[in-house]
């Protein structure tokens, strides 16, 4: 298919659209050019809320990181709180012997990790591979309505990393918590960041495609652990 | 798969699926399940109600401006690298496609290997025949599809589209499949199932050249394409090979974050009772320049296929369906004769209604006619679409358009002609009573019935009693007056 049949396709689609959304009588449908305009620009650039923000979207500083390690719970994920940063290696290592994995572990370029010193493990950098027993990654965040972490595709955090491990570890700061979807969003603005792709997880995979019985480890990690770094 | 509709076929689809084993043992409870979880995914947010007039406002806003918000979505995503493709047709968009597949494949001999996450625009185009035809490889990556591809078959719900399918048919299906395995491998449980399935999908990320996802949604704001998925087949889809393609239809744009936030808060409650799916993933654009994975191309096939039709006319409500399922698994119905009765991609109370409208109701027109109009489906919309309202509208356009069969045509003429005139209306009730009592004789009841042998196989069809029902109250009427 060439351009001109694409752009061709495309006249025709939007052509067809202006007059069809004219005859839908939804909201604003036939109001005038600079008002339909207007009301456009104005929703993109305000970001008004989309809708009632639930009360576990709303809590606080404790309340808010209880209903993240809750909701963890709930997931079948599982966490462990960190004194701070440095204690990373140590808990890591722990953590791979408890789940009889071998001493290595797969992890992206973030500065944080590098500044560590992971003796006691064999540690590649770099995207995830096929069976990859153990990967390591930074959320820039998570959401304790949901139990979500949030993770930005990159050199720090390389997206395969997310879903070729079969046992997969996330550092997040309880500082970097949010409430809700909404505080997220701010989140990413203010960082400025323009991943490729930007990852909401909660929990390890899952499917209930076969007999409709509820299995972990679809195609995606096995399981999911979460070092907290208690800094709130 | 190809997808001839057999929706013309409907009674007789429904007969085979009534004497289906397999399929009765395999719907026995489903649906119930996702229901029950519904129910209570509900109740944990108080604010859900509230939350569903809000989504179905942020439609309305969005439908009503749609031209706009696609022409910013096409911007933003622009700016981040997609390469936006218009289709007006599932022809153009199926031609769009293998083109593209043509081109990642140039380097060996055109012919792609295409791997695929869920997506039922995908379904709706007939996407998989159509690459196969041109030599290339399609692998469904969603386990329930993946299932079904195997099994040479369409889905049979939404989002659990091997939900017909038993553990034993599985294990059957694996076994004839994955030829290289050991044979004699026992399948204790549905979880051997799973690991197997995940070691096979597993290599074959690595081998293809294409990743087709759907999208759940498009944001205006931002140009980025979301999907939601529990498995995570669709992130390794789109991030391992060389070239993603995200399928959207046009009524998948939102504006804002803020809004995919309500619609995100709707859809994992109304589908499965989950709070969230496992991964919410947001795309956009191929890898930046330093990443060390991703897709190097990303492309966006916007498909109109129909909505463009619908949003000027009678059904542009169903344009807010964000394709959650909860009308299925409520639907008495759908939960009796499962979801490839209906005939083609979309079914129960949703594809009672789009597939009308994408295939014509002359092929169609009997899946809105396979209702109770009990209103579950509804009541349970998180995004209020009248779905009962909008079968009657195609129940009209059937008849008006002379489509429904003769029989029900004279049969509702006769009916129409006496309920119109009253007096006529009551003699006849009156005489047809009495005629039937004289029928039932000193018995008081028949055991058998001219077309209604389904009924009279169970129980006898006892006699009228007393006067017709206008008489009785008429009578009462006339006592209570007399009381008073």
């Amino acid at each position: 298919m060439s351009t001109a049949d694409s752009a061709d396709a495309r006249s025709r689609v939007l052509a067809k659209l202006r007059k069809a959304v004219a005859a839908s009588g939804m909201p604003g449908a036939t109001d005038a050019p600079e008002t339909r305009g207007a009301a456009v620009a104005g929703r993109l650039a305000e970001r008004a809320q989309g809708g009632p923000i639930p009360t576990f979207g709303r809590l606080e500083e404790r309340e808010k990181v209880d209903r993240f390690t809750d909701q963890l719970g709930k997931l079948s994920a599982t966490y462990s709180r960190l004194p701070s940063l440095q204690a990373l290696p140590y808990a890591l290592a722990e953590a791979l012997r408890e789940r009889n994995l071998p001493a290595s572990i797969r992890m992206g370029e973030d500065p944080d990790f590098a500044a560590l010193s992971f003796e006691a493990l064999d540690v590649s950098v770099g995207p995830g591979r096929v069976e990859e027993p153990a990967t390591l990654s930074r959320a820039v965040g998570a959401i304790a309505e949901t139990g979500q972490l949030i993770l930005l595709s990159g050199p720090r955090n390389p997206v395969t990393l997310t879903f070729l491990g079969d046992a997969h570890f996330i550092l997040l700061r309880a500082s970097e918590i949010e409430a809700g979807y909404e505080g997220a969003w701010a989140r990413l603005r203010r960082m400025k960041a323009d991943p490729r792709t930007v990852n909401l997880v909660a929990g390890p995979s899952r499917t209930a495609d076969i007999g409709q019985q509820l299995e972990l480890g679809a195609h995606g990690p096995v399981s999911l652990h979460v070092f907290l770094v208690d800094d709130v | 798969m190809t997808h001839h509709p057999t929706s013309k076929h409907f009674k007789a689809n429904v007969a085979g699926a009534l004497r289906d084993q397999d399929l009765r043992q395999a719907m026995g409870g489903a649906g119930g399940g996702l229901a029950a979880k519904r129910a209570v995914a509900r109740a944990g947010m108080p604010e859900f109600d509230a939350t569903r007039d809000a989504g179905k406002a942020i439609k309305n806003h969005t439908l009503g401006h749609l031209d706009l918000y696609l022409e910013r979505y096409e911007a933003a995503a622009k700016a981040s690298g997609a390469v936006i493709h218009w289709a007006e047709t599932a022809e153009e968009a199926r031609e769009i496609i293998a083109g593209i597949c043509r081109d990642a494949a140039a380097e060996k001999d055109g012919k792609a290997v295409v791997n695929k996450g869920k997506s039922m625009v995908s379904e709706e185009i007939g996407l998989n025949a159509a690459l196969e035809a041109e030599g290339h490889t399609v692998v469904e990556t969603d386990l329930g599809e993946y299932i079904i591809q195997l099994r040479g078959e369409t889905p049979s719900h939404i989002i659990a589209p091997a939900i017909h399918v038993t553990k034993a048919q599985v294990e059957t299906d694996f076994r004839e499949a994955h030829t290289h395995l050991d044979p004699e491998r026992p399948f204790p449980d549905p979880a051997s199932l799973v690991r197997e399935a995940r070691l096979v999908l597993r290599q074959k990320y690595f081998e293809a050249d294409v990743g087709i996802t759907g999208a759940n949604m498009l944001i205006a704001e931002t140009g980025q394409s979301v999907i939601v998925t529990n498995e995570g087949n669709g992130d390794l889809t789109q991030s391992l090979p060389k070239t993603h393609i995200v399928l959207a239809s046009i009524e998948k744009v939102v504006p804002t974050l803020e809004d995919a936030s309500t619609i995100l808060r709707l859809l994992a409650r109304s589908a499965t009772g989950q709070e969230t799916t496992v991964y919410t993933t947001f795309s956009s654009g191929p890898r930046r320049r330093e990443d060390p994975d991703g897709p190097e191309a990303y492309h966006v096939v916007l498909l109109d296929n129909g909505r463009t039709e619908m949003l000027g006319g009678e059904f542009a409500e169903m344009l807010r369906c964000i394709r959650c399922g909860a009308c299925m698994n409520h639907c008495p119905v759908y939960k009796t004769v499962g979801g490839h009765s209906y005939g083609w991609v979309y079914p129960g109370p949703m594809g009672s209604v789009l597939t009308p409208a994408l295939i014509g109701v002359g092929q169609a027109g009997h899946l809105p006619n396979a209702s109770t109009f009990c209103g579950r489906c509804q009541a349970v919309c998180p995004m209020h679409i009248p779905l009962p309202k909008l079968m009657r509208r195609w129940r009209i356009q059937e008849y008006e358009q002379r489509l429904a069969p003769a029989f029900n045509r004279r049969a509702l003429g006769l009916w129409s002609y006496f309920a119109r005139r009253p007096k006529l209306y009551h003699l006849g009730a009156r005489w047809g009573m009495w005629a039937f009592k004289l029928w039932c004789g000193s018995k008081g009841a028949l055991s058998r019935l001219p077309l209604a042998g389904g009924w009279t196989k169970h129980r006898d069809m006892p006699a009228p009693q007393g006067g017709t029902f206008q008489a009785q109250w008429a009578a009462a009427q006339k006592a209570e007056g007399a009381s008073r």
